[in-house]
């Protein structure tokens, strides 16, 4: 599984961390200061990549969490039919068909860059 | 552990969170006491609610304990504003155990409300105390900056400034000698979040506080517009509470925090 473990004090805003098994982008760190029996805390809160799920954490900042490797690649668009894009890997060359999300404009010959993590992917 | 508050936190439609940030109180300090004081002095009440039909107990209320303060009031509200937010995103309601009136702000940033309702001696209305915008005395202000509209019931005293403030439209004030015959008004949709400052009450019943008001609420007063107000109220706090009484004070808040939780939970069948 492409992950590896850090502690959650190296985690920073804009990194990625797997909270409830599903890899999210953090949009808010903030640490509590410890008392004189505990340990700081830190809260980390962000959003599901692939799912847009608003999601949290709240541990010891030398507590061990998972980092998920994300892949950042490249795809040019082959074919677009009705909400769904047909799309090569620029750099295996696999197709694979994915939804044109809402907003974007693809078109035949263009070329988009997408996150991928375990068969999930999503535009950039 | 607040007593009856035994559901496991996945299960909880109420959690407690203790908030005892004591840092800009200015007159008798010992607000950090106050979520262990109001849960000591909660264990005498019956779990059963004769009036509701109700056990406490069978509410699915969580104790997730206290959320140890340090001296940045700012940060401090920041951190405990995304642990309250938690219970929220799990459609709970988060009860907040002061600790110092600031903590309110916390409260109200996780829910978000359309309107602040408050039990309060004081308008909390200053920009800043002493240069210090997060001061205990500058709460409704700051809540303002989230809420629209602020209700503060049983005010008795202010600074002109204040005074000032509260005649603009989004506050209104009900003096102690009017709070008995208030009946909130609030629209279908509007979601209210409510705040009891313990001082609210006259000194005589809690004087375990930090800066007491004379002419004050009596407990039933306060008591009916909490159960006014519950089922209306997507967050709840008590705030204020210190350790320099015979527990009347802790008194008088945990068995609010019980009548709030009832009341909400009842209208919710």
């Amino acid at each position: 599984m492409a992950k590896q473990q850090k502690q959650v004090r190296e985690l920073q805003e804009g990194s990625y961390v797997m909270m409830d098994s599903a890899p999210c982008k953090i949009n808010h760190y903030s640490t509590a200061k410890p008392g004189k029996h505990g340990s700081a805390k830190a809260r980390v809160e962000g959003r599901g990549v692939f799912d847009g799920k608003k999601r949290s954490l709240s541990q010891p900042v030398d507590a061990k969490v998972w980092v998920p490797i994300i892949d950042r690649k490249q795809g040019q668009v082959v074919s677009v039919t009705g909400d769904d894009a047909q799309v090569m890997d620029l750099d295996t060359y696999e197709t694979f068909t994915m939804r044109i999300p809402d907003g974007e404009d693809f078109s035949p010959e263009s070329e988009i860059e997408y996150l991928e993590y375990e068969g999930n992917r999503k535009v950039v | 552990m607040f007593p009856g508050a035994t559901a496991e936190r996945s299960d909880a439609n109420f959690v407690i969170v203790g908030a005892p940030l004591d840092i800009s109180t200015s007159f008798q300090p010992g607000a950090r006491f106050g979520p262990d004081r109001i849960r000591k002095y909660a264990e005498t009440f019956d779990d059963f609610d004769r009036r509701t039909d109700q056990f406490f107990s069978d509410l699915s209320v969580h104790d997730a304990g206290d959320l140890h303060a340090w001296s940045d009031a700012a940060e401090y509200v920041e951190f405990l504003s995304g642990e309250l937010g938690d219970a929220v995103r799990d459609d709970a309601v988060p009860i907040t155990l002061g600790g110092e009136h600031t903590v309110t702000a916390a409260g109200v940033r996780a829910v978000d409300p359309d309107v602040f309702v408050c039990l309060d001696a004081h308008l909390d209305l200053r920009s800043d105390y002493a240069g210090d915008e997060w001061s205990h005395a500058c709460v409704t202000r700051r809540v303002l900056d989230t809420a629209d509209e602020a209700i503060v019931l049983g005010a008795r005293t202010g600074s002109p400034e204040e005074w000032e403030r509260a005649d603009e439209d989004d506050v209104t004030v009900v003096a102690p000698e009017d709070v008995a015959d208030w009946d909130p008004e609030f629209d279908a949709d509007s979601s209210v979040y409510l705040s009891v400052d313990i001082d609210g009450a006259d000194p005589g019943f809690a004087p375990g506080t930090g800066t007491m008001e004379p002419f004050g609420l009596t407990p039933r007063e306060m008591r009916d517009v909490v159960r006014a107000v519950a089922p209306a109220a997507d967050g709840f706090d008590v705030v204020e509470v210190n350790d320099r009484d015979d527990g009347q004070a802790a008194s008088l808040a945990g068995k609010l925090l019980k009548e709030f939780v009832c009341e909400r939970a009842a209208s919710n069948e």
